[in-house]
């Protein structure tokens, strides 16, 4: 009842209020109370190999670094990615893309990745870190059964033509660009 | 000494924080899985894991079709989750009366294990005549309590007030004793 009561001009800015957040103000606040539990347990743990930190201001918007394994034709490349949180992390999962072009099966020429814990099997209990760690693991074994990259995909099993060519392109879309 | 080995094992086998202090180890024992907070309102699932109950609703509630516990993707269902009640919850508000309400904890009777139970002059037999003669034994203890707690005193042995009060009591001992016999009988 009470609601008919609302003036209609104070209800229509507060509903649009929420569609910017695309959330519960409530839920916004425990959503950026998880991200800095995770900062912290992030800048403590110091993880080799993987680092993240949110993209200036915003909390839900994080940039993630994440050199190639040893051992892999990925050791001593570096790459960047974004990691976009939804109002209703962990609930769903972040939104995660690699921002430094990269050759592998699994990721495509937008940064896409394709990797189950990211889709149908996230779970809340993942986190920034076990992403990246995963992603990075990845790099070095990937799924060749359902590529976004065919090429890549082929290539995998000719490791020494793989990395002559995976280096090329590294040269190419990193080395060169940032020099520039 | 026995429960704190108990404890210390699994934080031995954390991976790669051995080094940090107990406590630290400890309080993280009692985090949620989801939100990575000291749990609230906690339940744990059967397959024994952690959450607060609004933090594990949540979940079940995004994905219906895939109920699944989000440490070890065992299945799980709402009405399978145990509410834990810690000391310090006491005072806090019932959560049962927030959204979403906690499910409750389900008590089971303890299995009775005496040879006669509920019945004959065992234990079983004296738990059930004190329960249903709650009215002799009051009637018993105002009828003898010839202690100085601020009663009146009993009247003197041979006065006629004497007489009636012994006729009353053994009249009321033996009603008291014919309730508790039909009582079994029954
Ligand atoms: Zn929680
Ligand atoms: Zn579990």
């Amino acid at each position: 009842m009470s609601t008919q009561n609302i003036d209609p001009a104070a209800s229509g800015a507060r509903n649009k209020d929420m569609s910017d957040k695309g959330n519960k103000p409530k839920d916004t606040h425990s959503v950026s109370k998880r991200l800095q539990q995770e900062l912290m347990s992030l800048m403590m743990s110091g993880e080799t190999g993987v680092s993240a930190f949110p993209d200036g201001d915003n909390l839900f918007k994080w940039v993630g670094t994440l050199q190639g394994a040893e051992g892999t034709v990925y050791e001593g490349l570096k790459y960047k990615l974004t990691l976009d949180f939804p109002s209703s992390y962990p609930y769903t999962a972040p939104v995660v893309k690699f921002d430094t072009p990269i050759f592998h099966p699994n990721v495509d020429t937008n940064g896409n990745i394709c990797l189950d814990i990211l889709k149908e099997e996230w779970s809340a209990l993942y986190t920034v870190k076990t992403i990246l760690i995963s992603i990075r693991s990845l790099l070095g074994e990937p799924n060749n059964n359902s590529p976004l990259n065919t090429h890549a995909a082929e290539l995998w099993e000719n490791q020494v033509a793989y990395k002559k060519l995976l280096l090329e392109k590294y040269k190419k879309d990193v080395t060169d660009k940032e020099s520039s | 000494m026995a429960s704190r080995v108990t404890s210390d094992s699994p934080n031995s086998d954390a991976s790669g924080s051995a080094s940090q202090d107990h406590e630290k180890e400890d309080s993280k024992n009692f985090e949620c899985n989801i939100c990575l907070d000291t749990a609230r309102d906690a339940v744990v699932s059967m397959c024994g894991h952690l959450f607060c109950w609004p933090c594990l609703h949540q979940w079940l509630e995004t994905r219906p079709t895939r109920q699944v516990c989000p440490v070890c993707k065992a299945g799980i269902s709402k009405d399978k989750v145990i509410p834990l009640y810690g000391r310090g919850s006491t005072d806090q508000q019932d959560p049962r009366e927030k959204l979403p309400p906690r499910p409750p904890g389900q008590r089971a009777e303890p299995e009775n294990t005496g040879p006669f139970p509920g019945f004959g002059f065992g234990d079983g037999g004296f738990q059930m005549s004190f329960g249903i003669g709650a009215f002799p034994f009051t009637f018993f203890a105002s009828t003898f309590n010839f202690g100085n707690d601020g009663r009146p005193a009993p009247p003197q042995a041979g006065s006629p007030q004497h007489a009636d009060e012994q006729f009353l009591s053994q009249v009321f001992l033996f009603m008291a004793v014919f309730f508790i016999i039909w009582l079994m009988l029954a």
